[in-house]
């Protein structure tokens, strides 16, 4: 007895509309590389973070008010636009 | 004769003059130049006439697209004003880079984003639309129309550098963005113009409050120069308000009256409203904005010296009485809007039309804010100042709450038409509209507490700064962010909407989730108010009879299943009385057939 599957193993399908659920696992997905950042100040007391302990500082003083946060979030409305614009002008 | 009522007269009897001559035309001239502004709008542009589309609605697209983005610019730049009011040294890492934040220059920036940049350009954009439709004709050029939205939005980044720096290279940054800003109103002008002159049909009033508005910014402009306003403080203070009066107000007066009946489907409920509404606007003087004339010092550079605010007594009556009158074209206006959009019994919501909320808002806000602004600067024509410290507030609100919601809502309205498509989401346009709203509202009025407190504390001579007031500073300028937020929702679902939104032959999506399957009929009603009640084409209307037994609720299971048939009675003489008789099937064919 064979099961013949060569019709569904041999082409590929994508679904044009996006889950509404998709979004979720990205934001599980950032929450667990937030955890794992706080996770290594614990199991590495002192040790500093490599990279980004280099970096912060060269930004202290520059976003010491909280108006950065509320910039933040204009800037990425701003860009969302644009990269809407370009995404939907070079799309085939 | 005193300066404010000397520019008056000067700009009622031009205004007169070009109304006459639009309206009969130039005699023997009129085909010479008919033919000559043809030219100049498409063919002496050159080659720049093909860097852009001249698709029919492509230049109402373009300006009110452009408008939508500046309404992000314009609300950022007030968010940021108001957060370095309480925090002044918050960009201060800004200043490497050779850009040192200031709350007030930041403040201009925001006034001039917002009028100029947004509300005059979903005005202009709107008027493209709707100007023509009421002369029953084309756009005069698109290609021009479509080119020019580009100059304005040059003109006003001009004007935004401007009030950040004036001076550049030793020129006068303000004045070179007002003359851009001229050359392109000039062209915006002589496009509508012609397309009146190729008109078909006599135009409806809403579409002369745009006309009479566009045509007196530039005569205004003349006047204040020949009349001296500009250079003096009174008339300085009064070119300023006519601007926001002659321009601003009736401008979106006309695009949001036609907006009100195209949204709602009813028609405009009075027209002598609408010309008490165009009358009041050129003759009255509009108490919205600044309590000085510094925009006008600066739009005109070399010609205005700086002055501080003073009126001569005759200036002071003048002006005062004047001002008062504006309740009288803002009632009408008021009304007309609110009555129009809810027809003669009930509002129907309309998917399609999301612009229909913000319509409402700007409606119910410009009364308040009319007279708030109105005792404001009363005060200050009487040289009482002491309402001085929430004029900036009452500024904002009135461009927040009024001038931005009417001509956004009215841009909204003809979104569908203009592109073709609805807009991405019904959903994030009324996020959108929540968060601009709350944002305004909220934000603005904590920041005018914190204004009252600061007044009151100054009267009593307190030198320390109050500790609750910055606090509410603070609180109003995060709530503020909403519009923001509001300003970049509305503007993705429109650039989204326009690639991947429905199209306006399919059947829309209804922005309500309450389905009604049944509609019991208990007595004559209008189509209008069942369909307001939440019934579709699908609704099965079910004539029956209400249940007289007092205090007894009418049971709908009991009436659903004894739904009784409607019986007809035919009215006739018997014997010189009139009487009735059940209808038989001649009757009725006969009355079928009348029906046709």
């Amino acid at each position: 007895m064979s099961i013949n599957t060569t019709d569904s193993a041999d082409v590929f399908l994508q679904g044009e509309k996006e889950p509404s659920g998709s979004w979720v696992f990205i934001v599980v997905g950032t929450v667990f590389s937030l955890s794992f950042l706080l996770l290594y100040s614990i199991l590495y007391p002192g040790q500093d973070l490599p990279v980004i302990s280099d970096l912060i500082p060269v930004f202290s003083g520059v976003f010491d008010s909280g108006i950065w946060f509320f910039i933040l979030g204009i800037m990425i409305g701003i860009f969302s636009i644009v990269g809407r614009l370009l995404l939907e002008a070079t799309s085939e | 004769m005193d300066i404010v009522l000397t520019t008056m007269f000067y700009f009622w009897i031009s205004l007169f003059i070009v109304f006459f001559l639009i309206q009969r035309g130039l005699w023997i001239f009129s085909d010479v130049a008919k033919g000559t502004v043809s030219f100049m709008l498409e063919k002496a542009l050159g080659p720049g006439s093909d860097l852009v589309e001249g698709r029919p609605g492509s230049g109402a697209r373009s300006w009110i697209f452009q408008g939508t983005l500046w309404l992000i610019l314009a609300s950022t730049f007030t968010f940021i004003s108001m957060w370095l009011t309480h925090d002044p040294n918050a960009l201060h890492s800004l200043a490497s880079w050779g850009f040192v934040a200031n709350a007030d220059e930041l403040a201009s920036a925001g006034v001039y984003a917002t009028i100029y940049g947004s509300v005059s350009m979903l005005v202009i954009g709107s008027s493209f639309h709707i100007i023509p439709k009421l002369a029953g004709t084309e756009l005069a050029s698109e290609t021009n129309a479509n080119l020019v939205s580009f100059v304005w939005t040059i003109s006003v980044l001009v004007l935004v550098v401007g009030s950040q720096n004036n001076m550049i290279l030793g020129i006068e940054i303000i004045p070179l963005g007002t003359a851009i800003n001229a050359i392109a109103l000039f062209a915006v002008i002589l496009n509508q113009l012609l397309t009146f002159a190729n008109r078909t049909r006599k135009m409806a009033l809403p579409g002369w409050l745009i006309l009479i508005a566009l045509l007196s910014n530039p005569i205004l402009s003349i006047i204040s120069i020949i009349s001296g306003a500009v250079d003096d403080s009174a008339g300085q203070w009064l070119s300023y308000h006519l601007f926001g009066g002659a321009f601003i107000f009736a401008g979106v007066a006309g695009v949001a009256l036609y907006a009100s009946s195209f949204a709602s489907g009813n028609p405009l409920w009075s027209k002598t409203l609408v010309g008490v509404t165009l009358f009041g606007s050129i003759i009255t003087i509009n108490p919205f904005g600044d309590i000085h004339g510094q925009m006008v010092m600066d739009a005109f550079g070399p010609l205005a010296e700086n002055n501080v605010v003073s009126f001569s007594n005759q200036d002071m009556l003048a002006a005062t009485f004047l001002m008062a009158l504006v309740s009288i074209p803002v009632l009408a206006f008021a009304s007309n809007m609110l009555i129009t959009m809810r027809g003669s019994d009930a509002f129907v919501d309309s998917p399609d039309y999301p612009g229909n909320a913000e319509l409402n808002l700007g409606a119910w806000a410009i009364v308040p804010i009319v007279l708030g602004s109105l005792f404001v600067q009363t005060d200050t024509v009487s040289g009482t100042l002491e309402l001085v410290g929430i004029a900036n507030s009452m500024s904002v609100m009135s461009g927040w709450l009024v001038l931005v919601p009417l001509s956004l809502g009215a841009a909204l309205s003809l979104y569908p038409e203009l592109t073709g498509r609805h807009l991405f989401s019904n959903s994030r346009a009324r996020w959108g509209y929540l968060m601009m709203t709350g944002g305004a509202i909220f934000g603005l009025s904590i920041t005018m507490v914190a204004d009252f407190m600061d007044m009151a504390l100054m009267e009593m001579m307190v030198e320390d700064p109050s500790a609750l007031s910055e606090e509410l500073r603070k609180l109003g300028s995060v709530m503020f962010y909403g519009v923001v937020i509001g300003a970049i929702l509305h503007s993705l679902n429109m650039v989204t909407g326009m690639f991947r939104g429905e199209l306006i032959s399919q059947k829309s999506v209804n922005s309500s989730s309450i389905s009604v399957e049944s509609y019991f009929l208990v007595s004559p009603m209008t189509v209008r108010r069942i369909l307001a009640s939440g019934a579709d084409l699908d609704t099965e209307v079910c004539p029956t009879e209400e249940d007289n037994v007092k205090g007894n609720a009418t049971s709908l299971e009991q009436l659903s299943d004894s739904t009784t048939p409607t019986k007809l009675y035919v009215r006739y003489k018997k014997e010189g009385k009139w009487t009735w008789r059940p209808a038989d099937g001649t009757d009725i064919d006969k009355y079928m057939t009348e029906q046709g």
